[in-house]
């Protein structure tokens, strides 16, 4: 029972390098359970105890969790992914893989509120597309991209640095039941229950960009796990696409850098589709239920005057104050326009083909 | 030989009737006082002997012993002088008088003063059916009850009056601190925060203002009484019994109160207090009236905190030692807050000096169970020079019918929307796709569960506002502007 011995394996939880190393060196995960079960590898107590109990009961306890596991070159592993050396050998999902073209957008956990909202236009652009947002669930640009996906109503994937059932970043727990809820898909290649430690992180970055046809770096320093994301992207033969950012601020220069050294700079939303269209092909135009929404007077005057306060935006559209309030409420809700209760704007992702 | 008055104690804004009783025989001359007199009412003595002998009444060798009653009951100031010597002189037979209510302090020559609660004693006057004696400046307030007043000036007139002969005219107390509401025609633009003060007004809810100093948040508040319709006659009336329990007179026909205390006011200045017997605070004055709380971020955590008892229930309670004492306080509040220390956050001409910390720390001194009890938040954004010079905007009178048509809409169901109960609110019935409108909300996380009952209530106030039976998507819709910030 191969599939057996991965998963009792898996449960270990160790360093992905060290696994693989492991696995390489013994030829197979049955061979690497054997030794351990017999003490000849020396590994924590914690490890040996994680790896010892039976299978049958993690199966038992993966069902409790509503967890699902996928094995490399087994049926249900993404082949994209798993056609890489360094793929994990387990993988714990939790949810649905959706359908679809898969992009990866990535970037700092300390962005700035330019970083949030381009990370969150983009997520939404490519919901609308018909494409699948890959991110880490981290605070800042990863948040606010599956954010973006969500308030379209697309499908995203994120793949975490700790358990399914580890709530990391705290705030960010609700977010990952919402993807799953939404159709998504939560991914982890640690067993459940593993806590959320610094070295786990990097490793997951290769997950991110083996799952992605294409990585967007929205804002990313120059030591951060975005840079990682997209290094790994490189070397996996995967585009990368980057925002250009101010250059003297922390969080734009890995960006810069990027840019620097080959990868493509994004302009905006609408750019950053028509390059993806290259990639994933053409976006299939105005998914159905765009149709219902009659052309907005008020999405059109925004669209052409950029930024505008309600007061000016009542002039211009001559409509009455409560008509107005409800459609500017509609046209957020819908993701067609952000505001701050003063100043209106038209997001880029309503000029979209896909909306 | 023995006769007895009645006058009033007030217990939070309530008079309780108390009686006083005079016991004098001809002995050896004294004057006691017994009945828990605080050392105002056992002063009196002095008051009254003085008063007397200023009114030509001689009343040596003799034993006074005058007894307040209920013995349990507080009571303090001077309010006892006038009855004291009524009683006193009925009972000495000089004079006969009939058991009559009485209110007032004396004076050394005899003339009567003002003291609080002349419209507790009218109150009483009229349950007990007897004649009601007051100084002239206290008859005023005491219109309000309906009861005829006769007013005094001098210990001789309070006598005569009580005797059934005339007295003087009450003295209308002059309009102090009611100024007219502002004019909403006056507020220019600032569209969404006129409508969401209209809003506010006609479902009665709470209203937060954010925005830049200058914005005119002020102005805008001040135009609330001014929307709002006229007090009914109980309302109006508890107001009267409030504003007369504090000492201060206001005129029977004002528009509801509007109340705006500063933020370095002290607990017992906003929520009642003081020293000896509690006196209503801005919270009782701003009774079925405007609160408005201007800076409320920069408000001690200590006094938001006290809001949440009148706020919950409509009424503080002020403990005090034996005895604890309930106004009422329910009052509609407005505040006002910059969005950060420095104020300009989110402005578009002036560039923020707190940066994003800063304006975090300063939400997040707001947040809490007092920033839900905001049904409405809106921001509002300083004017520029083209927009202050714009036409002005629709009249108090114009949306103050609106707002009277929506609350009739709302009194026929029962309450104010501001009353409903998350169990009320589930009852309602709604087009399905205001309802998935709302849905969608939560799920993008622009509205927390929270707010989800206080868009609910806002949209139904929004449908009232709009004639509807059903609460529609475009309600729902720009209820969802009034959220606020999550």
């Amino acid at each position: 029972m191969s599939l057996d011995a991965r998963l009792r394996l898996a449960f270990g939880g160790m360093h992905p390098d060290r696994t693989r190393r492991l696995l390489d060196q013994f030829g197979g995960a049955e061979a690497v359970v054997a030794r351990l079960d017999g003490g000849a590898l020396r590994v924590s107590d914690r490890i040996r105890a994680a790896v010892q109990v039976p299978a049958a009961d993690r199966r038992r306890e993966l069902d409790d969790l509503r967890h699902a596991v996928w094995f490399r070159g087994e049926p249900g592993y993404p082949e994209s992914l798993a056609m890489f050396p360094d793929a994990p050998d387990v993988l714990f999902t939790r949810g649905e893989l959706p359908i679809g073209g898969r992009v990866a957008v990535v970037g700092s956990r300390r962005c700035t509120a330019y970083g949030r909202r381009l990370a969150g236009e983009y997520g939404a652009a490519i919901g609308i597309s018909g494409w699948v947002v890959v991110s880490g669930l981290a605070r800042g640009v990863d948040g606010a991209a599956h954010e973006g996906t969500l308030r379209v109503g697309a499908q995203g994937i994120a793949v975490l640095g700790c358990g399914l059932d580890v709530d990391y970043p705290r705030e960010h727990g609700r977010l990952a039941s919402a993807l799953v809820d939404a159709g998504g898909l939560i991914v982890s290649e640690y067993p459940p229950g593993t806590p959320p430690e610094g070295w786990r992180f990097p490793p997951r970055n290769r997950i991110i960009s083996g799952l992605s046809v294409a990585v967007v770096v929205v804002e990313a320093s120059v030591k951060g796990g975005a840079l990682i994301t997209a290094g790994t992207a490189m070397l996996q033969g995967i585009p990368v696409f980057v925002t250009p950012g101010d250059v003297t601020r922390e969080v734009s220069k890995g960006c810069n850098l990027l840019i620097r050294d080959g990868a493509h700079p994004v302009l905006d939303a609408a750019d950053l589709i028509a390059e993806l269209e290259l990639v994933l092909g053409p976006v299939q135009p105005a998914r159905s239920n765009a149709n219902e929404r009659d052309v907005s007077p008020v999405l059109d005057a925004l669209m052409e005057h950029g930024s505008c306060g309600v007061d000016e935006l009542s002039q211009r559209v001559a409509l009455a104050v409560p008509a107005l309030l409800a459609e500017l409420a509609r046209l957020e809700a819908d993701g067609l326009v952000e505001g701050d209760g003063i100043t209106y704007t038209a997001c880029t992702t309503a000029q979209l083909p896909g909306r | 030989m023995f006769a007895a008055m009645t006058s009033v104690a007030l217990v939070g804004v309530r008079p309780r009737q108390v009686r006083v009783e005079a016991h004098v025989t001809k002995a050896q001359e004294a004057f006691h006082i017994v009945g828990l007199p605080d050392t105002a009412v056992r002063e009196a003595r002095q008051r009254v002997l003085a008063a007397f002998a200023a009114s030509q009444y001689r009343l040596t060798g003799r034993r006074i012993v005058v007894n307040l009653s209920p013995a349990d009951l507080p009571k303090g100031g001077t309010t006892y002088d006038l009855p004291i010597a009524l009683a006193v002189i009925a009972a000495s037979g000089v004079e006969s008088i009939p058991s009559v209510v009485a209110l007032g302090e004396l004076a050394l020559d005899g003339k009567v003063r003002p003291v609080r609660g002349g419209l507790g004693a009218a109150l009483v006057a009229r349950e007990v059916a007897q004649i009601c004696v007051l100084p002239a400046e206290s008859a005023g307030e005491a219109q309000a009850s309906g009861h005829d007043i006769a007013a005094a000036a001098t210990l001789t007139e309070a006598i005569n009056v009580a005797k059934g002969l005339d007295g003087g005219a009450p003295i209308i107390p002059a309009v102090g601190p009611s100024t007219p509401a502002t004019e909403l025609a006056e507020v220019r633009g600032q569209l969404t925060a006129r409508r969401a003060l209209e809003v506010a007004a006609a479902g009665g809810h709470h209203l937060l203002m954010s925005g830049p100093p200058g914005s005119g948040k002020t102005m805008l508040a001040k135009c609330l009484p001014g929307i709002l319709p006229e007090l009914e006659h109980d309302a109006r009336f508890e107001v009267a019994m409030a504003w007369a329990a504090a000492g201060r007179p206001r005129p029977v026909g004002a528009p509801p109160p509007f109340r705006a205390p500063h933020h370095s006011a002290t607990m017992a200045a906003l929520i009642g207090g003081g020293s000896g017997v509690p006196v209503p605070g801005e919270v009782t004055l701003a009774h079925n009236g405007v609160l408005f709380l201007d800076e409320l971020g920069e408000f001690p955590a200590h006094l938001l905190d006290a809001m949440r008892q009148p706020l919950e229930h409509g009424s503080v309670t002020v403990a005090r030692k034996g005895a604890s004492v309930e106004f009422p306080a329910s009052f509609q509040l407005v505040a006002a807050t910059n969005p950060c220390p420095c104020g300009y956050s989110g402005d578009r001409l002036v560039s923020c000096r707190c940066g994003p910390r800063g304006v975090d720390k300063y939400r997040r001194r707001l947040s809490g169970p007092l920033i839900d009890r905001f049904d409405l938040q809106v921001r509002v954004s300083r004017l520029d020079s083209t927009e202050l010079a714009g036409p002005p905007g629709e009249s108090s009178d114009r949306v103050r019918a609106r707002v009277i048509a929506a609350r009739d809409r709302q009194m026929r169901r029962g309450h104010l929307n501001r009353m409903l109960s998350r169990s009320d609110l589930d009852g309602v019935e709604w087009v399905s796709k205001a309802r998935q409108l709302l849905e969608r909300a939560v799920a993008n996380q622009a509205l927390t569960a929270r707010g989800w009952d206080r868009v609910r209530r806002v949209a139904m106030t929004i449908a009232d506002l709009d004639d509807a039976e059903v609460v529609s998507e475009a309600h729902a819709a720009e209820a969802l502007m009034y959220r606020g910030s999550v």
